[in-house]
């Protein structure tokens, strides 16, 4: 099987969440798994580009889609909101031969075409799908019974539905994924639900107010930590929750995990490889719910 | 599709609750469970009918039109909205009113707020110039980004689904407000400020992007692409909102640098004060920022995506 992927970590992965990257990395490298970071790749835009005009968004999504065409690669991206925008674009961009044709008159200037011959892929789905249950079966050496994990999916990893098909019920992709590492499903109000990241920076009250709702919901359901495939819902879980424990008034002390490091942990790669001291929230305690976490290399 | 090509509904009896609340009366809400015969092609409605005339139960509920056209029946299914003269009765079912709006009697709900917001956008073509001549041509083409939009029916699910409009004091519009806007926003024979009852009026960057309405819409409406992003479009350029400056922002750092970091683009929209402060210092002590990623230059993005902006701002 093909395990080789080109790979655009996005903005979050290169700068507040780099042990997003860090721990994306030490998985694949575990599982042989080669991810190529694009030269140059820019950004997809999160919602801004799409606020500008369709042919900004479909140029720049085209041109990352592009530069993984010349390598050959599917492409691999770890943020919800990338994800969703390279797979609107690339959906669009091979549908539609009069928007490639404007795509490409600008993407010619570098040299760059977009022709329409791979996948976009989250690095979730690589796990759940190209690697496959099987294979992570079999190199659980720590398994998380004992944790009990809320997980959050984030909206553009499962909706509109129009955009990512059969794909829409991620919800429980990433709730098989956390039981097949041996953990315990929290199931909570507001899993499904946004985080409201895309507002945080100009409206925090309402995006607090959303995700403290949520955060307070998995606590109150017994969860030891929140486990999440997008580093916008990271963002804010993380680094704004002691703004949101002001916000509602309770304290939370809710460690936010990236997939790959939850998957990490039951590989038993260590705290220190998973950059697990990145966080803003101690991860400390939740590591004690972990059956040998402290002696793992 | 109509609803006799619906799925048939499962013999036996229909087990439903009703959500039963009277505000000038009733100090909470309760609920009433019923049963009524299963029939076949059996939608939410026929089991409300079933309740109300053959039940001899006094429930209120919205009864118009029953064919999807007039947006009044909307309820709440199992958590979910649905338009109850058009979606199938389950066997097991809890109704509601709508989330969002204020009840009237039980399962009906005042659409006073929704109306009073609607007349604050101008929900009418508003004119400044001379007609050419009437009728003023029209073509397909200059209608074609907004044919989806005019299936709108204002069943307002999209608003009870929206977790912005649910928080009261956002200032808000709405999924509903701004499909009416955006349709008018891009006729090309309207000439109000779309620009600023977007961005001022209907706060339309306000909107966190989550697809919830798209969700729940009865009429598959695509809200979010072609309302929303439309309307952001065409408030970006001028828009005085927090949300308009964050979004100029963030293009300028794209334009510029190719990759964006998230607390530049804050800074360059204006936040500030000690709350911002309080969040930068916990950001750089464990390492996710530095003075280089937020005061320095991250890339030199790329030529080909700065032409295609340049070539979208040309356009009217």
């Amino acid at each position: 099987m093909n395990r080789r992927y080109a790979y655009f970590p996005g903005c979050s992965a290169k700068g507040t969440c780099q042990e997003l990257d860090v721990s994306t990395a030490a998985v694949a490298n575990r599982f042989g798994i080669e991810l190529s970071p694009l030269e140059n790749p820019g950004c997809t835009g999160a919602r801004e580009f799409r606020a500008i005009s369709e042919l900004v968004h479909l140029t720049a999504n085209g041109r990352i889609i592009a530069k993984a065409e010349r390598m050959g690669r599917d492409l691999v991206v770890v943020c919800d909101t990338c994800l969703l925008n390279l797979v609107e674009a690339n959906a669009k961009l091979k549908a539609d031969a009069e928007w490639r044709r404007a795509v490409n008159d600008a993407l010619s200037a570098e040299g760059l075409e977009f022709k329409g011959t791979i996948a976009v892929k989250h690095f979730l789905w690589v796990l759940t799908d190209d690697l496959g249950p099987d294979v992570l079966r079999k190199n659980i050496v720590r398994p998380l019974r004992g944790l009990k994990v809320a997980p959050f999916y984030g909206c553009h990893i499962q909706r509109p539905v129009a955009a990512h098909g059969s794909r829409a019920e991620e919800k429980p992709a990433l709730d098989r994924l956390c039981e097949l590492l041996g953990a315990t499903v929290v199931q909570y109000e507001g899993a499904s639900r946004c985080c409201g990241f895309h507002v945080v920076a100009a409206e925090e009250k309402i995006a607090l107010n959303m995700s403290g709702s949520h955060l307070g919901n998995a606590k109150d359901g017994g969860a030891h930590c929140v486990v999440t495939p997008c580093p916008l819902c990271h963002t804010v879980f993380d680094a704004y929750q002691p703004d949101i424990e002001r916000a509602k008034n309770r304290s939370l002390g809710l460690p936010i995990l990236h997939v790959s490091q939850m998957v990490g942990l039951a590989i038993g790669l260590s705290a220190e490889a998973l950059a697990l001291s990145r966080h803003v929230v101690e991860c400390g305690d939740m590591l004690a719910h972990i059956p040998q976490a402290s002696g793992a290399a | 599709m109509s609803p006799s090509s619906k799925p048939t509904s499962s013999s036996g009896t229909i087990r439903v609750r009703i959500r039963r609340f009277d505000p000038t009366v009733d100090a909470v809400p309760r609920f009433e469970q019923f049963e009524v015969p299963a029939k076949p092609l059996m939608r939410i409605i026929d089991v409300l009918d079933c309740v109300h005339e053959d039940l001899q139960v006094d429930i209120g509920y919205r009864w118009l039109c029953t064919s999807k056209k007039c947006g009044t029946c909307a309820v709440k299914v199992n958590g979910t909205p649905k338009l109850a003269c058009w979606d199938e009765a389950l066997p097991d079912m809890t109704v509601e009113p709508i989330d969002n709006v204020p009840v009237v009697r039980d399962l009906v709900t005042s659409r006073a707020e929704y109306q009073d917001m609607l007349a604050r956008v101008s929900p009418l073509l508003v004119r400044k110039r001379d007609y050419p001549g009437f009728p003023e041509p029209i073509t397909e083409t200059q209608f074609a980004s907004t044919v989806h939009l005019r299936d709108c029916i204002q069943c307002l699910a999209c608003q009870s689904a929206c977790p912005v409009f649910a928080q009261k004091d956002s200032g808000f519009a709405g999924p509903a407000i701004l499909v009416q806007l955006s349709d008018l926003a891009q006729d090309p024979r309207d000439d109000a400020d779309r620009a600023d009852l977007a961005d001022r009026v209907a706060q339309v960057f306000k909107c966190v992007s989550c697809y919830e309405c798209e969700r729940v819409c009865p009429t598959e409406i695509p809200i979010v692409g072609e309302a929303i992003e439309p309307l952001k479009r065409i408030a970006r350029r001028s828009g005085a909102s927090s949300g308009a400056r964050r979004a100029r922002a963030f293009w300028e750092i794209a334009r510029d640098e190719g990759m964006v970091n998230g607390a530049k683009v804050a800074l360059r929209a204006g936040k500030s004060g000690l709350g911002a402060l309080a969040l930068g210092f916990r950001l750089w002590r464990r390492g996710k920022i530095s003075f280089a990623s937020v005061f320095g230059k991250g890339g030199s993005g790329s030529d080909a995506v700065r032409r295609a902006h340049q070539a979208s701002e040309k356009r009217p």
